[in-house]
């Protein structure tokens, strides 16, 4: 997986330890300017692609590299620095934790992408001037979704088994509220997107706390991560966005607008529990 | 055979559940299944004394050391610690696979295989399923060997004709490649079927089975994540199961019928597939067709 510039750009957040866990993109902005990336910044020009086939042996001539790119302390310091800064294996707990992460949010991002397709007609056949909103919103979900289903292609995660009950649910609560209106189609979107962001803000924080551990352990952090927790912040901020685009279009308005994001919030949760098990 | 007369409770039926795999042929029932009327497993290799008791607290939680490799997500920066055995399990386990096509997955083979590798007959106790860990160790290993014979069997980009070859292709190679892993043992691979049916081995071996397909459908590059994933696995096991069955008894040279056997299989399989596949698509296509009129009637749907 190449590093882009915008990467390696966010990648000094990881240093500053537990943060950002609110939903806004500036709270990551400050905190990024205020940690000094100079100790780990060997770490995020480590050439990925060199790393990826991690042989014992390669690892330890990477984390030489490191150690001595970061050039402090005596010899004998630095002997037993590079000794301990290798790569942790992931625990049970950590293993089964991602994989449910990554099935419940390409379930997530499934069913964003259905209730999408499915609102699109009804509310764009009364109001036509939404059709490039939901066009944009709908393409930012599809993106979601590949990137979703590559990563549990590539890590090996079991996709939920639910799929077909999810598509049918998504299909029908986004046809449903796409006939109710433009205002209940808003609500719908506000009251996932609610939810979805609080879901991807703890998932993010477990991941911060996971890679901190291994930081404060002295333990190197793979690419892998770096570029996980990076697309998941960008994924939720994207997420975020449409909530104020909902707020924008009148979500508010909905009637009756408690009992319908109630009643989707309870749903969304209900579904995050089950997809993580199933 | 004449140890089986003095076995009573147990045996007829596990004798019913062996038989389903027993094809062809006389098989020599594995002497541990061998029960003595109290209940209780009785000892019958003076060389091993204690490895009915070790088998019986391992049936308490149930589960083998094979267990925390289980399909979770798999990391390539921070790889897995490597697979189920220790040292000392490896060292004798390695020694007694050299012994199965002489004396079958059996408690022999592990106790020869124990003093080959420098160890008592004693400590052959470290291996708490006692034949089932040979059979566990073959699987293991053959499905691990699967991912260096990939990248022998398809090199990088394509092929000599630089065409690259189908995720399909790739499948019945890789199964192949697999089946052709109980070559050396296929003698006593009968034995160890009836050993992996007993019912306490039953849910590791279907785990094992179900982590052979998904290695085989990931080395292939096969990566649907939707509801083909199961239906994948599920159909690549069971013709894996009924080539692998089907191998015990062939009889032809370089065992051509299996492969066949294979190959019709996944054909068939293939077949239903692309038909299922063709249903859905009719299905959908005339359901949007018929909404999208309605919607052009002026209804607002």
């Amino acid at each position: 997986m190449p590093t882009s510039p915008h990467h390696q750009q966010q990648l000094g957040v990881f240093c500053s330890g537990l943060l950002a866990t609110r939903p806004s993109t500036s709270c990551s902005r400050t905190t990024r300017t205020s940690c000094s990336p100079n100790t780990r910044r060997p770490l995020s020009t480590t050439p990925v692609a060199a790393v990826s086939p991690a042989t014992p042996t390669n690892n330890r001539q990477i984390s030489n590299q490191t150690g001595n790119a970061s050039g402090s302390g005596s010899s004998t310091h630095n002997e037993g620095r590079t000794q301990s800064k290798k790569r942790i294996p992931l625990t049970a707990a950590q293993r089964e934790f991602l994989s449910s992460a990554l099935r419940v949010n390409q379930a997530g991002e499934l069913a964003a992408t259905l209730i999408y397709t499915a609102q699109t007609p009804p509310v764009v056949s009364r109001e036509p001037h939404l059709r490039p909103l939901m066009r944009h919103m709908y393409e930012q979900e599809a993106a979601h979704l590949s990137a979703f289903n590559a990563l549990i292609a590539k890590h090996r995660v079991r996709p939920t088994a639910l799929y077909p009950v999810w598509s049918l649910l998504a299909s029908g609560l986004g046809w449903t509220t796409g006939v109710m209106g433009r205002e209940a189609a808003m609500a719908c979107t506000e009251a996932v997107e609610t939810e979805i962001g609080d879901h991807y803000n703890a998932q993010i924080r477990r991941l911060l706390e996971m890679v901190t551990e291994w930081e404060t352990q002295g333990y190197e952090v793979g690419g892998e991560f770096k570029d996980l927790i990076v697309t998941l912040r960008r994924i939720r901020d994207e997420e975020l966005e449409h909530l104020d685009h909902a707020v924008e279009h009148d979500a508010k308005k909905a009637e009756p607008y408690w009992l319908l994001t109630g009643v989707i919030r309870a749903g969304c949760r209900g579904a995050i529990w089950v997809s993580e098990r199933v | 055979m004449q140890k089986r007369s003095d076995a009573t409770g147990v045996l007829p039926l596990l004798s019913q559940w062996w038989s389903v795999f027993a094809v062809n042929g006389p098989i020599s029932v594995p002497e541990f299944w061998v029960v003595s009327s109290a209940g209780a497993p009785r000892l019958l290799s003076p060389r091993r004394p204690l490895l009915s008791r070790a088998r019986l607290c391992r049936t308490a939680n149930g589960s083998g050391p094979a267990h925390h490799r289980s399909r979770t997500y798999h990391s390539y920066d921070h790889p897995a610690p490597a697979g189920p055995f220790n040292e000392a399990e490896e060292a004798i386990l390695v020694a007694a696979y050299r012994q199965v096509p002489e004396h079958g997955f059996s408690p022999e083979a592990l106790a020869i295989g124990a003093r080959e590798a420098g160890y008592l007959d004693i400590s052959t106790n470290l291996l708490a399923d006692g034949p089932f860990s040979l059979i566990r160790w073959h699987l293991v290993k053959q499905r691990e060997a699967l991912a260096a014979r990939k990248t022998v069997l398809f090199p990088d980009g394509a092929t000599s004709n630089n065409k690259p070859v189908s995720v399909s292709a790739k499948v019945e190679a890789l199964t192949w490649e697999r089946l052709l892993g109980n070559v050396d043992i296929v003698g006593r691979w009968q034995e160890a079927l009836a050993i992996m049916a007993q019912p306490s081995y039953v849910p590791e071996s279907l785990k094992e089975l179900a982590t052979l397909a998904d290695e085989i459908l990931f080395l292939a590059g096969d990566v649907a994540v939707d509801p083909t994933w199961y239906t994948k696995r599920a159909s690549l096991s069971a013709i894996y199961v009924g080539a692998d069955l089907f191998m015990t008894t062939d009889q032809s040279p370089g065992f051509q019928h299996t492969r066949m056997f294979l190959r019709r299989r996944l054909t068939e399989a293939t077949d239903v597939g692309n038909a299922a596949g063709s249903v859905w698509e009719w299905v959908s296509f005339t359901a949007s067709a018929g909404i999208n009129m309605l919607r052009s009637k002026g209804m607002r749907i």
